[in-house]
């Protein structure tokens, strides 16, 4: 079947013409095409594609905070169920317990952060990488961008416009 | 941009001249990931035996008793919790260099970090042994994880034993999450790279990573709360591992400066490793590029940095030893400096106290050579510190009665020996397999391939 | 325990003479073929102890003892407080009796010798060759230790049955002395000493705490002579050449050359006599001696040897002789001497008592010397020994072994084969005492009944010679009065007396409730003792009073001494023994030579160089063990080592001194000369680890074992209280201010046990030692080591330092000085896990294995041990001891028969300690239950307060302020080890030793 749309994937030796293209883009009002790079560019997720904050920090924090919670009612917990003396201390002795709670308030922040990533960005993905160039990896930055049937002409002189190194087309355009 | 540029190159973070594309730096890294050589394969040959010698000896232990080993009453800790110290002190400069100095943006860190991290989670796994094989029953150590037995009776939160089982796994857990973290973008490059079944391997273990602007957002993001959890947790662990002792009554051991002294202690060990591994390395796979002088120079000023916070402790002890005015304590500190293991006491001031100085000279920061040499003097006197500590003041105690000495044996011996080779043997492992210096991150100090800039020159 | 025994008095007796016979087989033959308990035999429950009175046999003592046995088995050697001469305590030798019960070497069926030597055989078979051999030989001749009266009566009918000859060997008994006694006052004994009633206690080298005499019996009166309870404290003051644990004891040390003890003694008795004592016929020996000569004896001040002699005669004070140790040529000429000094200083008839009384025969060298040149001069056709070894106790000199291969037929009686037996030509397997019945007569006026505690180990199809004596008698047509076992023939010899005599010694009823009384009790005692002698007599025979010559060349005099451990050998097969530190010198399992530091600096060695010790008449190679006690010209070696032939424990460890003796007597009493000879000493170059737990002898400055002058009694309370406010003050400017207490009754529930049931009203299990009276013999470590399964470890584990005792006797010297006569200070200190009340161990543990009970223990959950050994790291007093392997799997069979059943035996890998001997504990808590009431004081006795001879451990509920241990814990001398520097709390607590010279207060 059709979705009814047609993929760009432009490659870019450029950065600045990497980052005009997707201002263009979204100028254009495109939504849900990609911008690829080699390495974690600020200038084109800020300028390029305007995105700020993240939701992992909601994940990281609630993490930390479960951590702590459960450390302290974890241990004192198990010294009330069976009560024992051991060297004339309480058997609450709470800065003893601090230290588990600290531990399990880096633990689980940690696990919670990795499980917000991966639910944010999609990974791990193992869907068949066609919107997608080995260049991005090594020097170039791309584009993918899926066209409804009416913008095609459009998207591909915009893409054309920034003289990317290679522009390909596929007959399918997918949502990555 | 080009002012950025420029900064980076003043702060000495561009790496060479003839890495200047992003695509030097896949072809420069993702080389080493090509077929070993001779040199190599018998490095690991060596490691293998070793590995060998390792378990053949717990295996013995286990099979005879933890008799075969030297440790008596008093003395019941020796070699097996000295290297577990030790190891888990090399593991600390890794998280240190990739965390903290992240947070710092210390420019430097970027093509040391992905060894330094790989280091810190090979030492913990080695560390992480040596509780098991010091005791009486290891058959039973699992009674130290925290469940329930059979009568519901939980382990002793109030045991620093049982806050080193927290504090080690969560520290290994975190480092080696970061670690895996850090390399996906790696992964998925020498994914792009490679051929046949290493291709297959890479495309599992990139985890599909296509660098779209998606994934590179949360990633950095991620990376940071992370880096953020992390710094805490480093500083903890050992502060944790010190309790051990400070917690305890034991002249000699129950002293408070043993947290920070201990971290100050542990990162100098680590820089010291890193420096170690990072020489030969350099050598072998031809990164000369990527690991400068002027990153070894950062280094040892670190390492300068933590030998004299560490000389100072070690002044302190012995001061507040003599200003405490009790026999047990003064005792303890005289037998450690004239006593029976003078020799051992002596190797750790000379090797982590004296050798260091050297630092202060430019010329020996600047020559490779000598901090490889002075790398090799400080993991010595780092493994003799935790000997001192730990067996020179439980050989000393309260009761002067109960003095006794303690030989190590053969079979601690092999398993300390064998503890090298099985770090060696994963580390090894790790320079074939995944790419050695972070690639991505290399990029990020190297001036973006811009239009206008090629228009304007 | 007494409560416990009466309720089965009569079934104990049963259980030896008839049931018990067929139970005692249940725990053996039944068990292996899987036949429950389904009926349990009358007199025995499963799971409880059934008590035994009985005789200890390892010395000449007699002390009594209990033996406690669990389904039919022996697990336990305690002192039986009934007994009017131990009261109670016992000792080490006496204690590990077990371990020869249970030897794994012990001879398993009577041999034979045929062409390939010794092979086993049948008791028919035997009794037969034993018959036929004595009816054919002429004048056999019977070579036995000391043995009970009534054995003694049926042997000597024997041999004279048999046309026999008698002789007794016994290298500990002191023949001199009484041969001395005799000469001095006409009567064939040995002297009572009453050091109970003494002021001061002057002993001339006499070990009486650990082989002289009766030392658990003299132990007890010593302590109370010593004590300060009673209100003022004895002296003690030891003249010898070497300090031997007896005299590690001593105020005073005038350290005088071996041989010159007659000299001395002589030289006080004439300086009292010039101030107007009468020394009767004797005032004649005397004007030849004074103050002066004597002091030119010792090497020391006439002043001093004056005030001494002074000190005797102003108040009741006991002078005793050489002993054992001291014994030389003129061994009766110095026990005259003494028992001399002893009539002028007025202590005859009051503190030394001469019954006119006939003893038993003891057992002379002398007598010895006779047996051998008779046997070798063949006027012997056969030689039956039993209970005593000639052939590892007589100097190789003497020739006994040739003497003895010369005889046609050799029986031996004997429990293993040891140096002697392994030449006979036939060897019986001699049932142990624990085994079979005796009877003994410690001193006139009492008497005790030893009965079997089991039947005879089925490892060794053993009898008691006894038995095979009334067999063979039998079969050669003697008349025993119809007797056909000891037991018959004991109790037939006790009706006549106990008619008699029953009223006065309280056994009343017919001839069978008397007999079960005295079964029950052990012993009996009559207070008509027989008329006195006080009166000397003029010395029928001349003796010379100079100093003995010694023979041979070198510079210095060989001193050979009886083993605390292992007395002449004879206990040496015992790794109990064998790994309890010589209470003198902490070593274990070899031998050494002791060397005062200025000869060892001369010859160049340090402790554990082996040195060659070279006489006239053999040669040994032992370590060196560097002693201040001991004088510069005088080197010492321990008996004991060194057997041939007597175990696997004994064989090969250390050497026997005795190859380097001349084979010398005094000729006067008989008695071996132990210091006869020179010796030269060489070091070999070797150096060996030598095995002891001795870290430090000095307490360097901690005060682990502070003393108090007795001048400072009654002051020294405030001095601490006024340290501990300082102590307070300096702890709170640290911000930390340690729960208060003093270990007082209402201390209790201490802060921080709010918690859980610990607030319920339990007692507080508390402890205290008395430092004063605690002499050193480590009877309590072997008691331990019996009640609670703390397996020996062997000479390598030792010496990686691996020792597993949960008690241990720590020595540290204050003032020790050989080279002048001057006060000896040495500490000893029982060292046991201390149940702090803030355990430093407990924390610590991450599996709670280590925790603190309701009732104040520090519990030890060995099966949740995992090993980490935090907790001995963090034991500031190191009791806790680990096991570096499974060593009680290293237990042969059938010594694994001794476990104590109520406590568990520990496996590899597993952290152990003192636990308060808590099976008792619980055991006295379930019977208070069952009775409806609460534990009574003194109800709960752990296995070391039980064996102390001198009652230095007191243990209690400290929360009972009616309690003996909580009246002591307020004492002024009570103190706790390291509490002030560490607040761990302990409830051990000790009472300073008591000085006559002036120390530091004994504060930090």
């Amino acid at each position: 079947m059709s979705s009814g749309r047609q993929g760009f994937f432009a490659l870019f030796e450029h950065l600045d013409s990497t980052i005009e293209a997707c201002k263009a883009l979204r100028a254009k009002g495109h939504k849900g095409f990609r911008a690829y790079a080699p390495l974690p560019e600020h200038h084109l997720l800020e300028e390029g594609l305007g995105l700020t904050h993240s939701p992992v920090r909601v994940f990281t924090l609630a993490g930390g905070l479960t951590g702590a919670a459960t450390g302290f009612a974890f241990t004192s917990w198990t010294s009330v169920d069976w009560p024992l003396i051991t060297g004339g201390k309480p058997i609450l002795s709470i800065p003893a317990y601090v230290v588990i709670a600290f531990e399990m308030t880096i633990l689980f922040g940690a696990l919670a952060t990795v499980i917000g990533l991966f639910i944010n960005s999609r990974l791990p993905n193992f869907s068949p990488m066609v919107a997608y160039h080995p260049e991005c990896s090594n020097g170039s930055f791309g584009i993918y961008v899926a066209a409804p049937a009416g913008q095609a002409n459009e998207v591909r002189d915009l893409l054309k416009g920034f003289e990317p190194a290679e522009l390909r087309e596929d007959p399918e355009g997918f949502d990555v | 941009m080009a002012t950025a540029e420029s900064e980076l190159r003043r702060r000495g973070a561009l790496t060479h001249p003839d890495v200047g594309k992003y695509s030097d730096v896949n072809r420069d890294v993702l080389k080493v990931l090509s077929r070993p050589g001779r040199g190599w394969w018998v490095l690991f040959g060596i490691a293998l035996a070793g590995v060998g010698i390792f378990f053949l000896s717990w295996f013995t232990q286990i099979v005879r008793g933890i008799g075969v080993s030297g440790l008596n009453a008093p003395v019941g800790w020796g070699v097996y919790i000295t290297t577990f110290v030790f190891w888990v002190g090399i593991a600390h400069s890794g998280t240190l260099i990739s965390a903290i100095l992240f947070l710092f943006r210390a420019p430097w860190r970027q093509s040391i970090y992905r060894a330094a991290e790989a280091m810190t989670v090979f030492a913990v796994m080695t560390a992480g042994l040596f509780p098991l094989i010091h005791v009486g029953r290891v058959w039973y150590a699992y009674w130290l994880v925290p469940y329930p037995n059979s009568r519901f009776l939980w382990p002793n939160f109030r045991s620093p034993l049982v806050w080193d089982v927290f504090a080690v796994t969560t520290y290994f857990t975190v480092s080696a999450v970061f670690f895996y973290l850090g390399t996906i973008p790696d992964l998925a490059a020498a994914r792009d790279q490679a051929r046949g079944l290493r291709k297959k391997f890479y495309h599992v273990i990139a985890l599909g990573w296509r660098g779209t602007d998606r994934e590179w957002h949360h990633f950095s993001k991620a990376y940071i709360y992370l880096a953020a959890l992390a710094t805490p947790l480093v500083l903890s662990v050992h502060s944790v591992v010190s309790w051990d002792f400070a917690m305890s009554i034991v002249p000699g051991w129950h002293t408070t400066i043993f947290a920070p002294y201990f971290v100050a202690g542990a990162i100098f060990s680590g820089v010291a490793m890193v420096i170690t591994l990072a020489v030969p390395m350099r050598k072998f796979f031809r990164l000369e590029a990527y690991l400068t002088v002027k990153h070894f120079e950062a280094m040892a000023k670190l390492c300068l940095l933590t030998a004299t916070i560490v000389l100072y402790a070690y002044m302190t002890e012995y001061f507040l030893a003599w200003y405490s005015g009790e026999p047990p304590e003064r005792g303890s500190f005289w037998n450690r400096a004239f006593g029976h293991y003078w020799w051992a006491n002596w190797i750790m001031l000379t090797c982590n106290g004296l050798v260091p100085l050297m630092l202060w000279f430019k010329r020996v920061r600047r020559s490779i050579a000598a901090l490889f040499v002075i790398s090799i003097f400080i993991n010595i006197g780092m493994w003799f510190e935790r000997f001192v500590i730990i067996v020179t003041s439980l050989s000393h105690e309260y009761e002067p009665w109960a003095w006794g000495l303690y030989r190590p044996s053969v079979v601690e011996m092999g398993i300390l020996l064998g503890s090298f080779c099985w770090f060696g043997f994963w580390f090894l492992l790790f320079t074939r397999l995944l790419p050695p210096v972070a690639i991505a991150e290399m990029k990020e100090v190297i001036p973006p391939p811009m239009r206008g800039a090629k228009e304007a020159s | 325990m007494s409560d416990g025994l009466k309720r089965r008095d009569f079934l104990k007796v049963l259980g030896v003479s008839g049931a018990g016979a067929s139970i005692a087989g249940c725990s053996t033959q039944e068990v292996e073929r899987l036949i429950p308990y389904v009926v349990p035999p009358e007199d025995i429950t499963p799971g409880v102890a059934t008590w035994y009175a009985s005789v200890c046999q390892e010395c000449s003592a007699g002390c009594g003892i209990r033996v406690r046995t669990r389904e039919g088995r022996a697990v336990m050697i305690e002192g039986n407080p009934e007994h009017p001469v131990s009261a109670g305590g016992v000792c080490s030798r006496g204690v590990s009796a077990l371990q020869s019960l249970y030897d794994p070497d012990r001879v398993a069926t009577p041999m034979r010798r045929g062409e390939a030597g010794l092979q086993g055989s049948t008791w028919d078979d035997a009794m037969q060759a034993l018959v036929g051999g004595l009816q054919g030989a002429a004048n056999p001749l019977f070579l036995t230790g000391i043995l009970g009266p009534t054995e003694e009566l049926l042997v000597s009918q024997f041999v004279a049955a048999v046309g026999g000859r008698r002789v007794v060997f016994d290298p500990l008994y002191d023949t001199a002395l009484r041969e001395a006694t005799r000469i001095a006052f006409g009567v064939d004994t040995l002297p009572q000493y009453d050091l109970a009633n003494s002021a001061l206690v002057v002993s001339f080298g006499a070990d009486f705490l650990e082989t002289w005499g009766s030392p658990v019996a003299m132990s007890r009166q010593f302590a109370h002579m010593h004590g300060v309870d009673h209100g003022e404290k004895g002296r003690f003051v030891f003249l010898g050449s070497r300090l031997s644990l007896t005299g590690q004891n001593a105020d005073e040390w005038i350290p005088i050359p071996a041989g010159s003890e007659a000299a001395v003694a002589l030289g006080m008795a004439a300086h009292l006599v010039q101030a107007g004592a009468d020394a009767g016929p004797y005032a004649d020996l005397l004007s030849a001696h004074s103050a002066e000569s004597a002091a030119q004896a010792a090497g020391t001040e006439a002043t001093a040897i004056a005030a001494l002699a002074n000190d005797l005669a102003s108040a009741p004070s006991v002078v005793l002789g050489p002993g054992l140790a001291g014994s030389h040529r003129g061994a009766a000429a110095a026990n005259l001497a003494v028992l001399v000094l002893n009539a002028v200083a007025g202590n005859v008839g009051q503190t030394v008592r001469i019954q006119q009384t006939q003893s038993p025969p003891g057992g002379g060298f002398g007598s010895l010397l006779d047996a051998i040149r008779s046997m070798s001069s063949g006027s012997h056709g056969a030689v039956v020994v039993a209970g005593t070894n000639p052939a590892y106790t007589a100097p190789a000199g003497a020739g006994f072994a040739e003497a003895f291969q010369s005889v046609g037929f050799k029986v031996a009686f004997s429990a293993a084969l040891d140096e002697t037996s392994e030449m006979a030509d036939l060897v019986l397997p001699a049932s142990h005492p624990l085994e079979s019945w005796t009877d003994s007569m410690p001193r006139a006026g009492v008497y005790a009944v030893g009965q079997p505690a089991m039947r005879p180990v089925p490892h060794s199809d053993s009898r008691p010679m006894a038995d095979v004596l009334l067999q063979a008698g039998a079969q050669m047509g003697h008349d025993y009065g119809g007797a056909t076992t000891f037991r018959d023939y004991l109790s037939r010899a006790n009706a006549a007396w106990l008619a008699a005599n029953g009223a006065r010694v309280g056994l009343t009823g017919d001839p069978e409730d008397r007999w079960r009384e005295l079964l029950r009790t052990g012993a009996v005692s009559y207070d008509d003792q027989p008329p006195e002698v006080s009166a000397l007599q003029p010395s029928a025979t001349a003796l010379s009073f100079d100093s003995p010559p010694v023979d041979g060349a070198g510079d210095l005099t060989l001193l050979v001494y009886p083993s605390s451990r292992f007395g002449d050998g004879t206990q040496a097969n015992r790794p109990w023994l064998q790994e309890l530190p010589d209470p003198v010198t902490k070593l274990m399992w070899h031998s050494w030579v002791e060397i005062h530091p200025d000869t060892a600096e001369s010859l160049g060695v340090r402790t554990g160089d082996v040195v060659r010790v070279t006489t006239d008449h053999g040669e040994v190679e032992v370590p060196a063990w560097i002693y201040p006690g001991i004088r510069p010209d005088v080197v010492a070696i321990a008996m004991g080592g060194g057997h041939t032939a007597y175990g696997r424990f004994a064989n090969g460890n250390g050497v026997n001194p005795m190859v380097l003796l001349p084979a010398v007597q005094d000729d006067a009493s008989g008695a071996m000369a132990l210091v006869s000879t020179q010796a030269t000493l060489t070091p070999t170059g070797a150096w060996r680890r030598v095995a002891t737990t001795e870290g430090s002898s000095d307490q360097d400055q901690r005060n682990i074992a502070p003393a108090v002058a007795l001048a400072a009694l009654g002051h020294a309370a405030e001095e601490e209280a006024g340290h501990h406010e300082q102590l307070q003050e300096l702890q709170e400017i640290g911000g930390f201010k340690p729960s208060e207490t003093e270990g007082r009754a209402e201390d209790y529930p201490l802060p921080g046990a709010e918690y859980g049931d610990y607030t319920r009203d339990q007692p507080r299990w508390a402890m205290s030692i008395d430092l004063d009276k605690c002499t050193g013999c480590s009877a309590c470590v072997t008691a331990c080591q019996a009640e609670n399964n703390v397996p020996w470890v062997g000479e390598n584990q030792i010496l990686m330092g691996r020792d597993m005792h949960w008690m241990r006797i720590e020595r540290y010297y204050e003032a020790v000085d050989a080279t002048h006569a001057g006060t000896v200070d040495i500490r000893f200190l029982p060292m046991l896990c201390q149940h702090c009340n803030n355990a430093p161990c407990e924390p610590v543990c991450p599996v709670f294995a280590a925790y603190h009970t309701p009732d104040g223990l520090n519990g030890q959950a060995y099966n949740r041990c995992v090993g980490t050994r935090y907790c001995a790291n963090n034991c500031p007093y190191k009791v806790r001891v680990f096991n570096w392997y499974s060593y009680t799997d290293l237990i042969p069979e059938p010594m694994t028969w001794q476990f104590n059943p109520d406590v568990t035996v520990r496996e590899n890998g597993v952290m152990e300690k003192c636990s308060f001997c808590v099976q008792r504990i619980r055991d006295a808590g379930n019977r208070a239950s069952v009775e409806g009431r609460d534990i009574r004081d003194g109800e709960v006795r752990p296995a070391c307060q039980n064996s102390c001879p001198t009652g230095a451990i007191v243990f209690g509920n400290v929360r009972d302020s009616s309690s003996a241990v909580a009246g002591l814990v307020g004492d002024e001398r009570t103190y706790r080890v390291l509490d002030e520097l560490i607040n761990t709390q302990p409830a051990v607590h000790y009472m300073k030793k008591v000085t006559h010279h002036e120390v530091d207060s004994g504060e930090h």
